[in-house]
C-alpha cells in the first residue's frame, strides 16, 4: 500500500524543492501603487507585441521615453494578441485598468460610444496633436467628434506580382494591371495549366482579402454610412459580387479551396515559388517575401480600378494607443502616447519592423531610410504613397457586428446557393433591420 | 480486508510484463484467445497510426527552417532536422521560470482537487441527508453557465479581494471541489456496497473513519483520473493565468507559448517545438501514473 | 425506537453537511455571486462599463422574436450535440474496450491514445485545419488512397460540422481513460463465473462490462452533453475570421454569444442567451437524471 504513494509524494516533494531554490513567490498582490521609490508616476502598458522581432522595437522606444524625462516611468507588460483586450475589458469593468493598451482602430468609436477607453478632447484643447496622422486614421478615432484613442500603426493592401512570370507571359514586367479587365486579362495570360492541374494561377481575387475590400474599392466608401443609411443592395456591390462570382466560375472550387487553405493556414503561400502569378495582401508580406523567397523577382501595385477613372480605393486598418476608462494617471498616459506616436519613435518603430505608422512626418521619413534593401524602399514608399487611397473601416456604432449579417450571405452566393441579387438584398434588409433595432427608442 | 489485498495482488500479476516475455504466451490460452488479442493488437496498432500522424505533422514542422515551413506545397519530413529549433524556442522567452510558475499551481490544483472532491462526493454519494438531491443538482448546474458571462463578474470578485496578479485565483477554487469532479467521484462511489458501509457504522465507524478507510482505497483508480484531469486543466490552463496575471514573472507556459503567435506571422516551427515540449512531463506523468488505475482494486470481487 | 432513528437521521443529515461544506462555501464565495450577477443582468442592457439599465425581459423577447442568428446558433449546436455525444461515447467505450486487454506494449499504446487529450489549444485546431486541406492536407491524401474523393471539410457548410465531430473523435482519450478506471472495477469473479459458463469475449463485454461501467456511461452522457452545447474555440479557430463561416454553418451559441458580449458589448444580451441554454441544457440533463434507474446499474444498492 505504502508504495503507492512514493511517485507522487517524490513528485510533489521535487516540485517544491524546485519552488524553493527558484525563490519563487506567489505574487504580491495587486501592487496598485502608481509611484516608485523615486517618486516617479510608474504607467502600465499592454501591448501584443512579444515576438522576437517587436518586442525590443517597443521596450527600446519605452526605455528612449523614460530616459528623456524623469516624471514619468513606464512598465512595459506583454499579453497575447486577441486575448489582450478581454483582459483589458475585465480590468476596467474591476475599475482597476492599465494605463495605456494599444486597441484596434476599427473599433475605437465603438469603445468611446461604450465608455471603456477616455475621451483625450481635454487634452487635445491644450495640445491638439491631430495633424500629425493621416486624416482618414484620425476621423476613425472619432466618436461625436471627440477622439478616444492615437493612431499608432496601419496598413494598407496592394498587389504583389511576380515580374519573372510577367515576361515569361509576355507582359511587360513595369506595367501591372490597373483596370478590373486588365486584371483579368493578365491573369489568364498568366495561367499555366497541365491537363487538369494548374502549374501557375494567375491571380483570385478572393485570397489574401475578401470581397468586401473589392466592394470598398468599387465604391469608394463604406457599407454604412455616417446616417445610418445602408448601402449595400447596390448596383456596383452586384455588379463586383458578378465579377467575383465569374473568377470562381473560371477555376473551380477545388483549385480554390485547397490554395485558399493553404493560404489562410499561413504557411507556404503560393506566391512564394511562382505558382501564383498575383496576390493582395498588406506590405508587410514584403517582409516574408524577404525572408522565405529572397530570390522572388517581383512588384507591387495599387489595387486596380473597377473602370479607369473609378479610384484605386484600398483597404486598412491599424492599431491606437488609447487610455482605459478609469486609468488613474491620464496626464501622463497622454505623455507618454505622445511620445509614442511622434514622429521620433514612430520612425524608429517603422524602420525596424518595416510597419506603416501613422504618423506622416515619419512614415514619410521613413521610406527614406537607407536600412531598406531596394525592394523594401520600393515597398514602403509605395505603401505610404497609397495611404491616401486608403480607407478604413470604423465599424459602426449602431451595429457593430453588421457584417456577421452580411458574410453568410455572400458565402452563399460563392457556395452558389443563392444568387448575388437574392444575397445583397437579403443582407440590405438584415443590416437595416438590425440598425432599426439598436438604435430603437 | 485480507482479499482486498489478494485482489490486488491478482491484478498486479496479471498486468506484469512477465507474461509477455513468456514465449509461451500466446498459445497459452488456446487459439481462440489468441486470434482475439492479435486482432486487438493489430486494431489498436492501426489505430495508433491515425492518432500518431498528426503528431508527426507537429514533429516535422518543428524541426523545419522557417523557409521551408512556408513553402508549397508543404513537405512531409524536414530538409535538415534542426534540433537547435529547440533549444532556440526555450530561449525565446523565460521559460525555465515560465516551467516553475507551472508547475507551482499545477501542483497546488491537483492536491486541491485531490483533497477536496473525494470528500465532498463521499457525502453527495454515501449519505443520505435532506436537501442532498437539490444541492447535487446545483453542483451540476454549475457546469451549465457558460462561462464567458461569469468571467467579468468574477474578475471583479477577485479584483475586489485583492487577488488580481496572484495565483490564489487560479488555485484556491480547487480546494473547495469541482462539479465535474464531484460528479465523477460520485459515480464511482455509488458502485461501493452500501453493505460495507453499513456493516463499518454498525462497528461504530464515522463517515470520517468509512471515507478514509473504505472510500479512498475503493476509488483509487478514479482518484488517479481525477489527478490527471486537474493536471493537465491546470497544464494547459490558458486563460484564467492570462486573466488574472499581470507581471510576467509570474506568466505560464501556455501564455509564454503565445510569443510565437504574432498579429501578422507565426513562426510555425518554434510554436510546434514549444508545444511538444510543454506536451512532455505530462505524457511522462501519464505513462508513470497508468499503473494506479489500473492497479485499483476490485472492490466486488473484494467484498465478497 | 422512533426517537433513535430520527436522532439517527439527523445525525447523518449533519455529516452529510459537514462533507459537503467545502463546495457549499466555494460556491458561495466564488460562484454564486457571479451566476446571482449574470441573471440579473440579463434583464438588463448591461454593456459592461457604463451602462445597467432595467429593461425587463427585453433582451429575451428580442432573442426569440427578432434574432434569426439565435436560431441558426440553437440549430448548428444541437446537430453537433446530437452527434458527437453519442459518437464520443461509443468511440470512447470501444477503445477502452480494447486498451483493456492483455497486449504487448498496452501501456505505450494507452498513452499514445490518451495523447489527443492532452494536446489542446490553439494550435490542435490550426493543426487540424491543415490536414483538413482539400488539397494537400492529409486526411483527403489518405482517403485518396483508398479510391475516395474527400470533401472540401471546412469549406463546404455541409462539411462543417462533420469536421469537428470528426476532430472531436480523435481526441476521445480523455473519455478512454474514465471508462478504463471504471472497468478496472469490475470483479474479475464475475468474468471467471462467465467463462465457466461458456460465455465468449463478447457475450462477456456485453454482458458483464457493458452494464458494470454504466454509471461512467452516464457521466460521460451528461457531461459530454453539458460540455457540447458550449463548443466555442473550434469554432472560434476554424471557422473563417472567427465568425461562425461559411454560410453561418459554424455559428454555435457559444460563438455567438462571445461575439454579442465581446464584440458588440451587448452583455445583457449574451447573458440571457446563456440562461436559455442554461434551461435548455438542465431540462435535458434532468431527463437523463430521471431516465438513469432504467440502464444506470448502481453496484453499490443506490438505483436512484
Amino acid at each position: 500500500m505504502k508504495k503507492m504513494y512514493t511517485v507522487p509524494a517524490a513528485f510533489l516533494a521535487s516540485t517544491l524543492l524546485l519552488t524553493g531554490c527558484a525563490g519563487f513567490q506567489i505574487g504580491n498582490g495587486n501592487d496598485s501603487s502608481t509611484e516608485n521609490e523615486e517618486g516617479k508616476v510608474v504607467l502600465d502598458f499592454w501591448t501584443f507585441w512579444g515576438s522576437e522581432i517587436r518586442r525590443p522595437v517597443i521596450e527600446e522606444i519605452i526605455s528612449d521615453f523614460n530616459a528623456s524625462q524623469d516624471e514619468i516611468e513606464v512598465q512595459h507588460t506583454y499579453l497575447p494578441w486577441g486575448d489582450i483586450w478581454t483582459k483589458e475589458l475585465a480590468a476596467i469593468a474591476a475599475g482597476d485598468p492599465p494605463d495605456v493598451v494599444i486597441n484596434d482602430i476599427n473599433t475605437t468609436a465603438l469603445r468611446g460610444e461604450q465608455n471603456q477607453a477616455m475621451n483625450l478632447a481635454e487634452f487635445m484643447s491644450e495640445d491638439d496633436i491631430s495633424g500629425q496622422f493621416y486624416p482618414e486614421l484620425w476621423e476613425a478615432t472619432l466618436h461625436e467628434g471627440d477622439s478616444y484613442g492615437v493612431p499608432f500603426n496601419t496598413d494598407t493592401r496592394v498587389l504583389f506580382y511576380n515580374k519573372d512570370a510577367f515576361e515569361e507571359a509576355g507582359l511587360d514586367p513595369e506595367q501591372p494591371p490597373t483596370t478590373w479587365a486588365e486584371l483579368e486579362e493578365y491573369a489568364a495570360k498568366l495561367d499555366v495549366k497541365n491537363g487538369d492541374d494548374y502549374e501557375r494561377i494567375g491571380f483570385y481575387p478572393l485570397w489574401g482579402i475578401n470581397y468586401d475590400v473589392w466592394m470598398l474599392n468599387a465604391n469608394g466608401h463604406n457599407f454604412i454610412n455616417e446616417e445610418n443609411e445602408v448601402l449595400i443592395d447596390t448596383e456596383t456591390n452586384l455588379e463586383t459580387l458578378e465579377w467575383l462570382t465569374g473568377w470562381k466560375d473560371k477555376y473551380g472550387d477545388n483549385v480554390i479551396n485547397s490554395y485558399k487553405a493553404q493560404i489562410d493556414s499561413q504557411q507556404g503561400n503560393p506566391f512564394f515559388n511562382g505558382s501564383l502569378g498575383m496576390y493582395v495582401s498588406a506590405p508587410t508580406f514584403y517582409t516574408q517575401i524577404r525572408d522565405y523567397a529572397d530570390d522572388l523577382n517581383f512588384g507591387v501595385a495599387k489595387l486596380p480600378e473597377m473602370e479607369p477613372g473609378n479610384g484605386h480605393t484600398s483597404w486598412g486598418g491599424g492599431f491606437v494607443a488609447e487610455i482605459p476608462a478609469g486609468a488613474s494617471n491620464p496626464e501622463a498616459s497622454y505623455e507618454f502616447i505622445k511620445y509614442l506616436t511622434g514622429a521620433e519613435a514612430q520612425e524608429y518603430w517603422a524602420v525596424q519592423n518595416f510597419d506603416s505608422v501613422a504618423n506622416i512626418e515619419a512614415a514619410e521619413n521613413a521610406a527614406q531610410s537607407d536600412e531598406f534593401t531596394e525592394d523594401g524602399t520600393m515597398v514602403y514608399s509605395m505603401a505610404t504613397e497609397y495611404m491616401n487611397d486608403t480607407l478604413l473601416t470604423p465599424v459602426p456604432v449602431a451595429a457593430p457586428d453588421f457584417m456577421g449579417s452580411v458574410n453568410p450571405k455572400i458565402d452563399e452566393v460563392l457556395l452558389g446557393s443563392k444568387t448575388p441579387k437574392q444575397a445583397l438584398e437579403e443582407a440590405q434588409a438584415d443590416v437595416e433591420s438590425l440598425i432599426e433595432k439598436n438604435t430603437r427608442e | 480486508m485480507t482479499s482486498q489485498q489478494e485482489s490486488t495482488r491478482y491484478v498486479e500479476e496479471a498486468g506484469k510484463p512477465r507474461d509477455l516475455q513468456n514465449p509461451s504466451y500466446f498459445n497459452h490460452h488456446g487459439n481462440r484467445k489468441n486470434l482475439l488479442k492479435l486482432i486487438n493488437f493489430v486494431l489498436l496498432a492501426a489505430g495508433s497510426l491515425m492518432i500518431l500522424s498528426p503528431l508527426w505533422w507537429m514533429f516535422s514542422t518543428s524541426l523545419k527552417t522557417m523557409t521551408e515551413v512556408m513553402s508549397f506545397p508543404p513537405s512531409f519530413f524536414p530538409e535538415v532536422w534542426n534540433w537547435s529549433n529547440y533549444i532556440r524556442t526555450w530561449e525565446a522567452a523565460p521559460f525555465t521560470r515560465y516551467t516553475v510558475n507551472t508547475l507551482v499551481i499545477t501542483t497546488l490544483v491537483v492536491i486541491g482537487n485531490v483533497l477536496s472532491n473525494s470528500f465532498i462526493a463521499y457525502g453527495f454519494a454515501k449519505i443520505p441527508f435532506r436537501g442532498r438531491n437539490v444541492l447535487f443538482a446545483i453542483v451540476l448546474a454549475t457546469m451549465m453557465i457558460p462561462g464567458f458571462v461569469t468571467l467579468i463578474p468574477q474578475y471583479v470578485l477577485f479584483a475586489k479581494l485583492g487577488w488580481v496578479n496572484t495565483y490564489y485565483p487560479l488555485i484556491v477554487p480547487a480546494f473547495f471541489g469541482s462539479a465535474f469532479n464531484i460528479f465523477l467521484l460520485r459515480q464511482f462511489y455509488m458502485t461501493i456496497p452500501n453493505e460495507l458501509i453499513e456493516a463499518a457504522k454498525m462497528e461504530g465507524a464515522s463517515h470520517f473513519y468509512i471515507w478514509r478507510k473504505i472510500g479512498l482505497p475503493l476509488t483509487k483508480p478514479a482518484i488517479a483520473t481525477v489527478a490527471i484531469f486537474s493536471f493537465n486543466g491546470a497544464w494547459n490552463d490558458f486563460l484564467g493565468p492570462l486573466l488574472y496575471l499581470n507581471d510576467e514573472n509570474l506568466y505560464t507556459l501556455q501564455i509564454g507559448l503565445q510569443v510565437f503567435k504574432g498579429q501578422l506571422n507565426t513562426q510555425w516551427n518554434y510554436l510546434m517545438a514549444g508545444s511538444l515540449l510543454v506536451l512532455l512531463p505530462v505524457i511522462i506523468i501519464f505513462f508513470f501514473f497508468q499503473k494506479y488505475f489500473i492497479q485499483g482494486i476490485n472492490l466486488q470481487s473484494g467484498g465478497k | 425506537m422512533a426517537k433513535t432513528k430520527s436522532a439517527m437521521r439527523r445525525k447523518e443529515t449533519m455529516y452529510g453537511y459537514i462533507f459537503v461544506m467545502p463546495w457549499i462555501i466555494g460556491f458561495l464565495a466564488f460562484t454564486a455571486g457571479p451566476l446571482l450577477f449574470s441573471l440579473f443582468a440579463s434583464f438588463t442592457d448591461y454593456n459592461i462599463t457604463s451602462q445597467m439599465d432595467f429593461v425587463g425581459a427585453e433582451n429575451y423577447q428580442g432573442l426569440f422574436t427578432e434574432d434569426g442568428l439565435f436560431w441558426t446558433s440553437l440549430w448548428n449546436t444541437l446537430y453537433y450535440v446530437l452527434f458527437s455525444v453519442p459518437l464520443t461515447t461509443i468511440g470512447a467505450i470501444l477503445l477502452s474496450a480494447l486498451l483493456n486487454q492483455d497486449v504487448p506494449g498496452i501501456r505505450v499504446f494507452r498513452t499514445l491514445y490518451y495523447l489527443p487529450a492532452v494536446l489542446s489549444g490553439v494550435g490542435v485546431y490550426l493543426l487540424w485545419m491543415q490536414l483538413l486541406d482539400p488539397g494537400t492536407g492529409m486526411i483527403n491524401l489518405i482517403l485518396g488512397w483508398v479510391g475516395i474523393d474527400g470533401p472540401n471539410w471546412l469549406f463546404d457548410p455541409q462539411w462543417t460540422k462533420p469536421s469537428l465531430i470528426f476532430m472531436k473523435l480523435w481526441s476521445v482519450g480523455g473519455a478512454m481513460l474514465l471508462y478504463l478506471a471504471s472497468m478496472q472495477g469490475v470483479s474479475k469473479t464475475l468474468y471467471e463465473a462467465a467463462e465457466i459458463d461458456g460465455a465468449n469475449t463478447f457475450r462477456k463485454f456485453f454482458h458483464i462490462t457493458l452494464p458494470m461501467i454504466t454509471p461512467v456511461i452516464f457521466f460521460d452522457v451528461v457531461t459530454s452533453l453539458i460540455g457540447g452545447f458550449q463548443i466555442f474555440q473550434e469554432a472560434y479557430v476554424m471557422s473563417s475570421d472567427g465568425e461562425g463561416g461559411p454560410a453561418n454553418s459554424l455559428l454555435f451559441y457559444n460563438l455567438y454569444m462571445w461575439r454579442q458580449a465581446f464584440e458588440n458589448f451587448n452583455m445583457g444580451y449574451a447573458m440571457a442567451m446563456s440562461w436559455i441554454l442554461f434551461i435548455i441544457v438542465f431540462v435535458l440533463t434532468m431527463i437523463n437524471l430521471k431516465l438513469a434507474p432504467r440502464w444506470v446499474h448502481y453496484e453499490g444498492g443506490d438505483n436512484r
